[in-house]
């Protein structure tokens, strides 16, 4: 079969290689894309070429995803055909991406094409393109030379490595020398384009470049002088055991069998864990041998070489120390891979895998620590560049992707190399001089933020591999940019550099992910261009994206106050925005130099083997409550040793009241946000009696998540032909009378928007406690603007339109009414000059340590998406970890330990609608505008929705209490839908659904949009116009209806943040109640109207964005929209 | 280049007593380790053989060559300064002529008629330059021995050019430098014990032991140096050695001497017998 789409993936020529897939798309029929489907899905299946069956997966799945929608709008008097079968569903959850691709398929031969099976199709191409890159990476780490050994290893006596003579050597006292190792960290001065993922420099070597710098740095005014920002310290213990300690992350442990080396998420130590495995000192053919710790360790240090002594009689061990500086996580430094490095590298030199046991490493030596590296980080379940080792090697440094030759293992497989080479740039090239005048013109820093670059990473992946015409291009000339970057630094013009690092960030970088920008790191752009004029010589993007670790190039007599100046600016922004954006940490401004080695080591022996101060912060007080006889003779000469160097050397000084304080903490930092807890919930008017009922329920079953089903006798069955109204078709043909009669509505001021903003849109943020409806989460119409700003320019438009401003209410709860309320008034309503409410929540609820049986229910009973091998091990050991955690805290416990807003949490979004009548906002409303009728509710992240004249007169005409807009389900739309349930329509929740698949039959979902007609639902409630003056009667009536709508266990995210930009996740318990039950209440008269998918679809996950923007949804909300001029 | 001097490494100052260790060899004579090493060396058409001992060894050392006596010289290596430096204390009697060199704790059990060294040195001699016997060996083993890397030589299966040498590598550097086309995954060629070596070898000895005063010094490094100045080869052996400096070593020895000797049937109907009767004791 002839294809072009096959002929540009296998063309020759890089100038039909490098077609776009949306040119083509553009201006071809249904039937030709759906030929071209067929045609690519037949390729790929019998391509052997990796990158063609890569490519074909990703033509195919932006066919579905972007380009077939558009074509498959339904026929008047259609029903859509083809619901998503859940067998593939499951398939896809298990990684069975084949499988779910073949179940899709027959649907779409029996029923022909449709949106819903696109959207699955999509979804399954994706993610086997991703899966066929990722599991061809993987192979590559595997087989690179050096690597290989380590996965054929699984016995003890196998085991090849051995501990060097130096570390055995014991000082007089009995102490064992110490080997450091210290690692400076790279910046990448040029980003060009995210070309050091590793994909892309497989299949595209040639545009893999990077400028990558190692430096050393300090916190300015808090650090004395810039040193290397990770340490790693290794020494033989006389103890048969592996000792982990994370000094920065203030965690001990000390392994004594071999599957917990391997069990990377059960405490913080994944990284060490992860270095002694890509090290080979526990090689990865160890996991599952059931083999013993102790004997490896008896092979690794052998005791012949120095007999214990002191009676501990069961060998030696290992023990590790990491230690991070200070610096915050984040910082786009690559912090994290460094450390990695550092530990694998001294590893490698404690076991001979080096030449040099201290000192800088030999370039092989080098390349090899940087291929650990990334084994590491597969095997911990994260992933970052080729170029984050740069650290490693010294100075400034090209890195560049290399063709794959005859005596590689990628060779036939990929045309790049896994690794890259690394030209180090000497001074002939780059002299002091440059590098001094750098280094007195750049102001590194952290702006504070802390996000998730993954979804970024497979954003750039897809593009390249898609070849989108204006990513494309914009790839082209970020490459044309390091070239001018490199001549720069050659020709020692730094001004010049920040020029090009800055129209690098405003064009080429935010062509291909526009995502990489943000309104916070805008704002301090322009404010501190304000400031400092010509003299601000230009911005430049540290790693994944912008808003924490960022540079800001300045005329260096200007810099030291810019340093001054630029944290002012950012802690103002910060301030400002921190309710709007996840910031992780309050922003910092580095002081740095270029580090001109490299990773280091030295050997630190006799009286000057001893560990960090910050290790003796950690361990001396634990070791001080143990009798002394217990601890080893090593033990007892290091602590002899350490309490002589507190009382003498000048480095320690200070260490007696360091421990002192550790000992016996100064203040009771926990008591104090107890106290703060306690007091907001008195403020909030918190419910003790509805609280401890709830838990008392929790704790013994009664309700749980498993309690949220619906009988397993309930009948579920989809909507019946005549159940749904097609507003699709109305809007299209534009109902001549019931248009009128909206328009008629509105001009007449009938009818009022409820924005439901209460929550902070956990999955937003994955739970980072940001008020989700002020997150300026796109451009649009030239600026960030937020879900509210959108809200209001859509109600500004019909507004305008129809001469009568609609009145627009917000509703809010404890954790977000003062953020939007401040906000608000600070943007002078972005200009809004309709009538403007908030409606503040009244009900709190305390969240609860979840109960075992729940969080197993969510994890193992609930249908789970498989993670990759590696990824979802890490996985299982959290899930195992966090069973442990709320045993530990005592299960249906009160969640306490973290600030106290992030412990509380709103009821759902049922109480909003009772709330508009508790806080008297509708009464106000109703005296303000007595003609008002209709209220139109929806949630904060359906941007599409507005208030369209067709559908209100529908509403109107019908004389239903509410009409209740649903879209076309697709695979991303979970949570329940519409249903016959039992033979009653209703809308019914995910959570409540008997059967997992039940959803899958059903065609609708809910877009939670809902007209309201104010006076059938007051009569609903049993009250009138006249009563809402009445709070008594007012409270009576609520309390009626809530006590028949049910109660919702749900698990929700909540992030604790401590340390330096580190944050850990937790599952809390809360109860919820929901609006769309009220659809399943006698007496209520309800209606349901299709609507096109454009104005129902919710943003409910960052990562969604892209796609929204791509697709037309993006524009089609502009349209929309009429923004405030000023 | 006929090949006429050997040099026999038994200096080690903790495996004095190995060579003097008698065993049964294959013809059924009982022989000291020391006679057994002679002899595989003669049987290459050796006619002088140097061996390195500890200062004072040598009189024990003659006592248990026998009629072999007259071809040996006793060289004392005066300080123990390692493995290279053993064989450099031969360089007199080695003169500009190429040796043979086997190390005094390993027995070797050819697989066929030929020797090992008469293999070797055959070769040797016909490539004319310094030849290693080598093994290829799993890489657990790796911590015990010097290896090579290199390239077959055409149309040769068991002969390579050696370019790199390593002394006891990690696996890690092993597979970096040192794989040879060829060799099952995971396998190195490994120094057997015995090696034909060029005067160039005593040449960088001395240049080492001068720059590297009071430091030990190894073959391998030596070796490593050859390799980048001439012809170096290795030869796959296909023999057995037996290291008797190590537990069971001895016993071990003698059992693949036996086993492969003229009272093979014997040994094996004794080992037969010794399980029978154990296992049945066990048993009952």
């Amino acid at each position: 079969m002839s294809s072009r789409l096959i002929d540009i993936i296998t063309a020759g020529d890089p100038a039909v290689r490098n077609r776009s897939l949306d040119a083509f798309c553009r201006t071809a029929s249904l039937t030709e894309l759906l030929d071209e489907c067929a045609a690519l899905e037949a390729f790929r299946r019998a391509s052997d070429n990796l990158y063609e069956r890569v490519r074909a997966l990703f033509f195919l799945y932006a066919i579905h995803r972007f380009h077939l929608p558009p074509l498959l709008s339904p026929k008047e008097g259609e029903t859509p055909e083809g619901l998503i079968p859940y067998d593939g569903y499951t398939h896809l959850l298990q990684r069975r991406f084949e499988e779910a691709i073949d179940c899709f398929l027959a649907v779409q031969r029996a029923h022909g094409p449709g949106d819903s099976i696109s959207s699955a199709l999509a979804e399954a191409y994706h993610r086997l393109g991703f899966q066929t890159l990722a599991d061809q990476v993987r192979r590559s780490v595997r087989s690179v030379r050096g690597n290989q050994w380590m996965f054929r290893t699984g016995h003890p006596a196998d085991h090849p490595l051995r501990v060097r003579r130096e570390l055995l050597q014991r000082s007089a006292e009995g102490l064992f020398p110490v080997l450091h190792e210290a690692t400076p960290v790279r910046m990448d001065l040029s980003h060009s384009g995210w070309s050091d993922i590793f994909f892309l420099g497989m299949d595209f070597p040639e545009g893999a470049r990077v400028l990558n710098v190692s430096i050393d740095l300090a916190v300015h005014g808090r650090d004395p002088a810039p040193r290397p920002p990770v340490e790693a310290y290794l020494r033989v213990i006389d103890e048969p055991l592996l000792r982990l300690v994370s000094v920065d992350l203030g965690t001990v442990a000390e392994i004594t069998n071999l599957a917990e080396v391997f069990d990377y998420a059960r405490d913080y130590l994944g990284l060490l864990k992860a270095a002694i495995i890509a090290a080979g000192i526990i090689p990865p053919g160890m996991e599952g041998s059931g083999e013993h710790l102790q004997d490896l360790l008896a092979r690794l240090v052998p005791s012949s070489f120095s007999p214990p002594a002191g009676g501990t009689g069961g060998g030696y061990g290992l023990e590790l120390v990491s230690q991070v500086n200070g610096i915050p996580k984040g910082s786009r430094l690559a912090v994290s891979t460094s450390l990695l490095a550092c530990l694998i590298a001294v590893c490698m030199r404690a076991t001979g895998q080096t030449q040099a046991l201290t000192g800088m490493l030999q370039e092989h030596e080098r390349r090899l620590v940087a291929a650990r590296a990334i084994l590491g980080e597969w095997l911990a379940g994260s992933g970052g560049g080729w170029q984050d080792s740069g650290g490693v090697w010294p100075g400034m440094k090209l890195i560049t992707g290399q063709l794959a030759g005859p005596d590689d293992p990628e060779y036939g497989i990929s045309r790049g190399r896994l690794l890259p080479g690394h030209h180090i740039m000497g001074y002939d090239e780059v002299p002091v001089a440059t590098r001094e005048h750098l280094q007195n013109s750049l102001v590194l820093v952290h702006g504070g933020m802390a996000q998730d670059v993954g979804p970024i990473l497979e954003m750039v992946t897809e593009k390249y591999l898609l070849r989108s015409e204006a990513e494309w291009l914009g790839r082209q000339k970020a490459m044309r940019i390091y070239d001018e970057i490199v001549e720069l630094l050659r020709q020692g013009n730094v001004r010049g550099i920040g020029d090009a690092t800055m129209r690098n960030f405003f064009d080429p970088i935010q062509t291909i992910i526009p995502w990489a920008n943000n309104l916070y790191t805008t704002t301090v752009i322009d404010r501190v261009r304000a400031a400092f004029g010509d003299d601000f010589w230009g911005f430049w993007m540290l790693g994944g994206m912008s808003g924490g670790g960022m540079g800001f190039i300045f005329d260096p007599f200007r810099r030291a106050e810019a340093q001054e100046r630029l944290h002012t600016i950012m802690l103002a922004t910060k301030r400002e925005l921190e309710n709007a954006l996840p910031f992780a940490m309050e922003p910092v401004v580095y002081d740095f130099a270029i580090n001109e080695q490299g990773t280091v080591a030295e050997l630190r022996t006799a009286a000057e083997a001893l560990m960090s101060p910050g290790y003796y912060t950690l361990m001396v007080p634990a070791l001080l409550k143990r009798e002394r006889y217990t601890l080893t003779p090593a033990r007892r000469a290091e602590l002899d040793r350490f309490g002589a160097a507190c009382r003498t050397a000048p480095a320690l000084s200070g260490m007696m009241q360091t421990l002192f304080d550790r000992i016996i903490p100064r203040t009771d930092r926990v008591d104090s946000s107890q106290r703060d807890l306690d007091a907001l919930l008195d403020e909030l008017g918190f419910d003790h009696i509805q609280h401890e009922q709830i838990r008392a329920d929790l704790r013994s079953g009664r309700i749980g998540l498993a309690q949220n089903r619906l009988p397993a006798s309930t009948v579920i069955e989809d909507v019946y032909p005549g159940d749904v109204v097609n507003g699709e078709l109305c809007m299209m043909d534009h109902e001549l009378r019931t248009t009128d009669d909206g328009l008629r509505a509105l001009r007449e001021g009938r009818v009022a928007v409820v924005t439901l903003a209460a929550g902070v849109g956990s999955r937003w943020t994955h739970g980072a406690g940001v008020v989700k409806a002020l997150n300026p989460f796109c451009q649009l119409g030239g600026k960030h603007r937020s879900f509210i700003e959108v809200h209001l320019a859509k109600s500004r438009r019909v507004g305008r339109a129809v001469g009568m401003p609609i009145p627009h209410i917000i509703t809010t709860s404890y954790l977000t009414h003062e953020p939007v309320r401040d906000f608000l008034a600070r943007c002078d309503n972005y200009g809004y000059t309709g009538p403007l409410y908030l409606s503040p929540g009244r009900a709190v609820g305390l969240r609860l340590i979840p109960m075992t049986r729940d969080l197993r229910f969510a994890w193992e009973e609930m249908p789970q998406q498989l993670l990759d091998e590696q990824a979802q091990k890490v996985r299982e050991s959290l899930h195992a970890a966090l069973i442990s955690w709320a045993q530990q805290m005592g299960e249906g416990s009160d969640y306490r330990d973290n600030l106290p807003q992030q412990c509380l949490h709103p009821v759902g979004h049922w109480f909003e609608i009772p709330n508009l009548l508790k806080n008297g906002v509708l009464a106000r409303l109703l005296e303000e505008r007595p003609q008002l009728e209709v209220l139109m509710l929806h949630n904060i992240d359906t941007v599409g929705v507005d208030v369209d004249a067709t559908l209100l007169g529908s509403h109107l005409d019908s004389g239903a209490t509410m009409t209740v807009e649903v879209i076309t389900r697709r695979l991303e739309d979970r949570g329940g839908g519409l249903a016959r349930v039992d033979g009653h329509l209703r809308l019914i929740e995910g959570l409540a659904l008997p059967q997992e698949e039940a959803e899958f039959k059903l065609t609708y979902y809910n877009s939670n949009t809902m007209w309201i007609s104010i006076d059938k639902l007051l009569d609903l409630f049993d009250l009138t116009r006249a009563d809402l003056h009445d709070a008594a009667k007012i409270d009576a009536a609520v309390r009626a209806v809530a006590a028949r709508m049910p109660t919702y266990i749900t698990l929700k995210d909540v992030k604790k943040r401590w340390g330096h930009g580190q944050e850990d996740v937790f599952p809390v318990a809360q109860f919820e109640k929901l609006w769309g039950d009220m659809t399943a209440l006698p007496g209520m008269d309800c209606r349901y109207v299709v609507v096109p998918r454009l104005r129902g679809q919710q943003l409910k996950e960052p990562a969604q964005l892209d796609g929204w923007l791509r697709d037309g949804s993006a524009a089609y909300v502009e349209g929309l929209c009429t923004w405030d001029k000023g | 280049m006929p090949i006429t001097k050997a040099v026999i490494t038994a200096a080690g100052r903790h495996q004095r007593t190995l060579p003097l260790q008698t065993l049964t060899d294959r013809d059924g004579a009982e022989k000291s380790v020391l006679g057994i090493l002679v002899e595989e060396a003669l049987s290459a058409g050796i006619e002088e053989i140097a061996v390195i001992v500890a200062p004072g060894d040598e009189g024990p050392y003659a006592a248990v060559v026998g009629d072999h006596a007259g071809r040996l010289h006793f060289i004392p290596q005066m300080e123990p300064r390692g493995y290279g430096h053993a064989i450099y204390c031969a360089k007199d009697f080695v003169g500009a002529a190429s040796f043979l060199h086997l190390v005094g704790d390993h027995l070797y059990v050819s697989a066929d008629t030929r020797s090992c060294a008469q293999q070797l040195v055959a070769i040797a001699e016909a490539e004319n330059c310094a030849v290693s016997a080598v093994q290829a060996t799993r890489e657990s083993l790796l911590p015990y021995y010097g290896a090579v890397g290199g390239k077959r030589v055409p149309g040769r299966k068991d002969l390579y050019e050696i370019d790199t040498v390593i002394e006891k590598p990690t696996p890690t550097e092993a597979e970096l430098r040192l794989i040879v086309p060829g060799l099952r995954a995971g396998h190195y060629l490994c120094f057997f014990g015995m090696h034909v070596l060029t005067p160039t070898v005593m040449e960088i000895l001395e240049s080492r032991i001068g720059t590297a005063a009071n430091q030990h010094v190894t073959l391998s490094d030596a070796l490593a140096v050859l390799a980048t100045r001439e012809k170096y080869l290795a030869l796959e052996e296909r023999a057995l050695r037996y290291d008797v400096g190590v537990k069971y070593g001895l016993l071990n020895a003698q059992l693949a001497l036996a086993l492969s000797g003229n009272d093979r049937e014997e040994i094996l109907a004794r080992l037969v017998e010794l399980l029978a009767t154990r296992e049945l004791r066990r048993n009952a």
